[in-house]
C-alpha cells in the first residue's frame, strides 16, 4: 500500500515505474512496426526513458547539478543521432524506395 | 500532478505505437515529449524541461515530420507476409519486460529509502552553467565538435553525388 501512495503523491519509485515502462513501449515501437521511421522514434521514446530515470535520481540523491549537465551532454548526442538516422533513412528510401524494413533484406543469410 | 504527466507520457507513447497514420504517430510523440518535460518540471528541474520541449519536441521532431513528408510514406505498406512467431514472441518479451519492471519497483528497499530522502532546492540554470563551464568545459568544446562532425556526415549522406 506504501507503494501505491508513493506512486500516487509523485515519488522516486513512480518516476522510475514511468521510465521503465516508456523503455518498454518504446521498445515495442520497435520490434513491433515495419516502417523504419516508427522505429525511429521508438528508440528517441527509449531515450527518453533513460532521461526520465537520470533525471529522478539526480533529484532524489540529492539535487547535484552533474545530472543535468549529463542530460544536456546526453540530447546533444541525440540530435547527431537523429540528424545521422534519418540521412540514412533517406539514402534507404532512394535505394528501395520504400522506408519498409522487411524490404532492407539484402544482408539477410 | 505527477499522475496526470505520467499518464500524458505512456498515453502519447502506446498511441505512437499503434497509429498507423505516420504524421498522427510524430505527433503522439511530442504529446509523449511534453509529458516527459512535465515530470522533469516536477523534478523541480525547468532548466531539462526547457531544453526537453526545445530539443525534442522542437527540432528532432520537427526534422522527423519534414523527412515523413519529404518521403511521402504516410502509411505503413501492408505486409508481404506474415510472421506469428516473431509477433507474438515480441508481444510476450514486451509483457515480461513491463511486469518484471513493475514487480522490481514495487520491491525495491532502496528506493523506498530514497524516497524518504530530504529535498534539495530547485535546479537554476546559475548552477547548471558553473558546472558546465567550469568543470566540464573540455565536453562541451567536444560536444560541439560532435554535432559539427554530425552535420556534416548527414549532409555527405543526403547529398547524391558528392
Amino acid at each position: 500500500m506504501t507503494f501505491l501512495c508513493s506512486i500516487l503523491s509523485g515519488g522516486l519509485p513512480g518516476y522510475i515505474l514511468v521510465a521503465l515502462l516508456l523503455f518498454v513501449v518504446g521498445l515495442g515501437a520497435v520490434l513491433g512496426r515495419r516502417s523504419i521511421l516508427v522505429q525511429f522514434m521508438g528508440v528517441e521514446l527509449m531515450l527518453n526513458a533513460a532521461n526520465v530515470a537520470l533525471l529522478a535520481f539526480a533529484r532524489f540523491r540529492g539535487g547535484d547539478v552533474q545530472g543535468t549537465v549529463f542530460y544536456l551532454f546526453i540530447i546533444a548526442v541525440a540530435a547527431c543521432e537523429a540528424a545521422v538516422g534519418l540521412a540514412l533513412v533517406v539514402g534507404l528510401y532512394r535505394h528501395r524506395r520504400s522506408t519498409d524494413t522487411d524490404r532492407a533484406d539484402a544482408l539477410k543469410l | 500532478m505527477f499522475l496526470i504527466f505520467a499518464l500524458i507520457t505512456l498515453i502519447g507513447a502506446v498511441a505512437l505505437t499503434f497509429q498507423r497514420n505516420l504524421v498522427v504517430a510524430g505527433l503522439c510523440l511530442v504529446l509523449s515529449f511534453m509529458g516527459v518535460a512535465g515530470l522533469f518540471l516536477l523534478l523541480a528541474n525547468p532548466v531539462a524541461a526547457a531544453l526537453q520541449i526545445i530539443v525534442y519536441s522542437g527540432a528532432i521532431v520537427v526534422l522527423l515530420l519534414f523527412v515523413i513528408m519529404l518521403l511521402n510514406e504516410h502509411q505503413e505498406e501492408p505486409a508481404s507476409r506474415r510472421r506469428p512467431l516473431q509477433r507474438w514472441g515480441s508481444v510476450a518479451v514486451l509483457l515480461v519486460l513491463g511486469a518484471g519492471a513493475v514487480r522490481l519497483v514495487a520491491r525495491s528497499q532502496v528506493l523506498r529509502t530514497l524516497d524518504h530522502a530530504p529535498l534539495p532546492p530547485a535546479m537554476t540554470l546559475d548552477s547548471l552553467g558553473q558546472a558546465l563551464f567550469r568543470d566540464h568545459l573540455p565536453a562541451f568544446e567536444g560536444v560541439g565538435l560532435l554535432l559539427l562532425a554530425a552535420m556534416v556526415g548527414a549532409v555527405a549522406l543526403v547529398k547524391r553525388d558528392l
